[in-house]
């Protein structure tokens, strides 16, 4: 795909915070001094120009759908500034963002749950000029007039977005129709008010695998009809590799890697991105092959890992990476629920409980006269550990029945530019 | 060998208001041990119904035709009793969604100990032990059995489905839709664990799946089914280099990988189960049809060793 003339800037996201606060019982939320909270969205700055799909790509739980729902500002950021169309609009509200809404649309996932099941698809469609309807310079909402020009446009758009035949469907009601044609239903009424900006949150992986390269095809057409700019939020990098002209890959909160879709997947520089690639499938049952994959899964939110978030699993992870006292016990917990392993380690290190971890420190209150068998314990420990983590550890020392080890300070992690993209990792730096 | 299941002409008719939905229609398949199937479709093809008519899981009411053969057994003609003996025991399936399929207000260990003692009289002591080994074989530290489902991740819930599933040593795995709603990287985790348990145990899979990536990286033969009837079967290499039926084709030049230059799909939509098309029910969308498709319902016919179609022109995509 050729790289569009980059036009104006429709969307700048200005380092980009949102936390959400955890739920927790009042009693407890008295006694804890700290506040937890989830950082879904922590310091993410990027720009869209006009008639650009940037894709926003990631695993649940990474805050890409945070970034989209604060996009439009149906969500308010924490901190950090969103520009629409050069306008700063991360505090306005009322009247005004009402207005701005007119120019931003967003879909989500699932058109079943998008649609009213008891509003008929014509009026659904329709039902956002009734909203902005005084914006358009109409006094009286009731006028057949008025009545007369929704349902023309409301016709078209359902022809444009082939929503066909479009007379038929108009009275229609959702469960009626298929989820190609829910899906379409749904683009047809974020497209009725002309929006510069259309913020794509998953709206494809519902559907069909027949029926999802139709629903593509024509947001490809819209974007080249009408000049139409996306924010594509997806998990699947092989559809955002077809669509997307940028792409930003993001991990708990952060954006690791952004730039030209094709140079990323040319030559992914974060150990992520270069995960996340290998685990699409290829349908091709001659290229079975094994696969490195990162271990676990992404970590709880309320507590992102010190350092690069992506450190704990990463296969190419460096001692500067970040690793701290928690990395350890996890590792200890892991070790220990492998009793082939551990042998007897549990009765010396065990219960995992025991152990107190305070940034860089992790230490272990030893049974009277194992102080020294648990120092010798941890040192064979470590050395089945990942590489990286051993020499992040300045020292195993005691301190009276105390087992401490330090870790080292990480180095500071910065984003780089690579050529034309920035990337969020020490080796780059 | 003897193939450990044999469906034969298999109809299952889900009673509704409006009429009877035909979800399968004289569906045939098979499976060897230690054999991974995938039976590949899209919404509505039918796909899931087979899993239920296997395991004799269908809502009441509905109508079901044909034999599922399980180790020479038709288990249609199976008592609630006998049936309940065999689930668990010797075919086991695992679900989309396992937070729907954990109960919350059970903790883990005693969905292991119910599961094993259900089955055999063993001590409460026994069950345990055998909870504790079957979890660990997935990974997750003892400790954690006395936990409830919600406080496990995911991936994780989905591998204590697994250990679940397993832990009386079935012989068959039903996995449907086993890693949808997993992230990508687990997804690909979770698929390699049931590829090793499926070699130390000599299981047989069926892998009930819309995504046909999976079915080209774990699958030995593949099934694909549309509107309720079978219309390709073959050894995954022959259905993903020779599709013989245009859906197939349809299906597989649809996909979106990493290497797709140009978008393909399928012309219209999924046909009413409760009317479905005449003759070939795929007619109404296949770019080839004739009007012998409209009036015959094609046969499924052996083209090659081992893969069948069902189209009166599949002799012309050989």
């Amino acid at each position: 795909m050729a790289q569009p003339e980059l036009g104006d800037e429709i969307l700048r996201l200005d380092n980009l915070n949102v936390h959400f606060p955890v739920k927790m019982p009042f009693v407890q939320r008295l006694l804890q001094r700290e506040k937890a909270v989830v950082h879904a969205v922590d310091g993410v700055s990027f720009s869209i120009h006009s008639g650009e799909i940037l894709g926003l790509v990631g695993e649940s739980g990474c805050g890409k759908t945070t970034v989209g729902k604060a996009s439009v500002r149906l969500l308010n950021p924490t901190s950090g500034r969103i520009f629409f169309a050069g306008q700063d609009i991360s505090k306005i509200g009322g009247r005004s963002l009402r207005t701005l809404r007119r120019k931003m649309q967003i879909i989500f996932q699932d058109p079943h749950a998008s649609l009213n099941p008891a509003m008929a698809i014509g009026r659904a469609i329709g039902h956002p000029l009734w909203i902005h309807g005084s914006e358009f310079g109409i006094q009286n909402l009731s006028s057949t007039v008025f009545r007369e020009r929704v349902q023309q446009r409301v016709l078209s758009t359902m022809r444009e977005v082939g929503l066909t035949p479009e007379e038929q469907l108009y009275d229609k009601f959702p469960g009626d129709l298929s989820g190609g044609q829910k899906q379409r239903a749904v683009i047809a009424r974020a497209l009725i008010l002309e929006p510069d900006l259309l913020v794509v949150d998953e709206g494809v992986s519902m559907l069909d695998m027949s029926i999802r390269a139709k629903v593509l095809e024509l947001m490809l057409d819209l974007k080249r009809q009408h000049g139409l700019t996306y924010l594509f939020i997806t998990h699947d990098l092989a559809t955002a590799k077809f669509i997307c002209d940028r792409l930003a890959i993001m991990y708990l909160g952060r954006i690791v890697e952004i730039g030209p879709a094709r140079d990323i997947y040319a030559d992914p520089k974060h150990p992520y991105t270069k995960a996340l690639l290998q685990v699409v499938p290829i349908p091709d049952p001659d290229k079975r092959k094994e696969k490195v994959l990162p271990r676990g899964e992404v970590p709880d939110a309320v507590h992102p890992p010190a350092g690069c978030r992506f450190h704990p699993r990463c296969p190419a992870v460096l001692p500067s990476c970040g690793w701290e006292g928690r990395d350890f016990v996890d590792f200890l917990d892991e070790h220990l629920s492998d009793p082939k392993r551990a042998g007897d380690d549990e009765l010396v290190l065990g219960p995992i409980e025991n152990w107190r971890t305070n940034g860089l420190v992790a230490s272990l209150e030893a049974k009277p006269l194992n102080i020294e068998e648990a120092v010798e314990r941890v040192k064979a420990v470590l050395a089945e550990a990942p590489i990286a983590m051993a020499q992040a550890i300045e020292s195993v020392s005691t301190h009276k029945r105390t087992v401490i080890i330090h870790f080292r300070p990480p180095n500071e992690l910065r984003q780089t530019q690579v050529g034309d993209r920035i990337v969020e990792c020490l080796l780059y730096q | 060998m003897d193939p450990m299941l044999q469906v034969q002409d298999l109809s299952v008719h889900y009673k509704t208001r409006r009429g009877f939905v035909r979800a399968l229609e004289e569906l045939r398949l098979d499976a060897i041990q230690g054999e991974t199937v995938g039976v590949v479709g899209e919404t509505g093809s039918g796909k899931s119904t087979l899993g239920k008519a296997i395991l004799g899981i269908l809502p009441a009411g509905t109508q079901v035709d044909g034999k599922i053969l399980f180790r020479g057994r038709d288990l249609t003609q199976l008592s609630n009793q006998m049936y309940r003996r065999l689930r668990g025991e010797e075919i086991a399936l695992i679900f989309q969604d396992p937070m729907t399929r954990l109960n919350p207000l059970m903790t883990i260990m005693d969905h292991f100990v119910e599961e094993i003692r259900d089955h055999e009289s063993v001590s409460a002591d026994e069950a345990r032990r055998r909870a504790r080994e079957a979890l660990v074989s997935m990974g997750i530290h003892e400790s954690r059995i006395k936990n409830y489902p919600h406080e496990f991740s995911g991936g994780m819930r989905q591998r204590i489905m697994i250990a679940l599933a397993i832990v009386l040593k079935p012989s068959l795995l039903i996995a449907d839709e086993p890693t949808t709603s997993l992230d990508v990287i687990v997804e690909s985790q979770i698929l390699g664990i049931l590829q090793d348990l499926k070699r130390a145990y000599s299981m047989s899979l069926l892998l009930i799946t819309h995504n046909l990536g999976i079915v080209a990286e774990v699958c030995d033969r593949v099934a694909v089914l549309y509107a309720g009837k079978l219309v390709e079967l073959g050894p995954v290499r022959d259905i993903f280099r020779k599709p013989l039926h245009p859906y197939t084709q349809g299906l597989l030049s649809s996909i979106i990988h990493l290497e797709t230059k140009e978008l393909h799909s399928i012309e219209g939509s999924p046909p009413n189960m409760i009317a479905p098309p005449s003759g070939c029910r795929f007619h109404p969308r296949c770019p080839y049809a004739q009007s012998i498709c409209v009036e015959r319902l094609p046969p499924l016919v052996e083209f090659e060793p081992g893969h069948f179609a069902a189209c009166h022109f599949g002799d012309k995509f050989l």
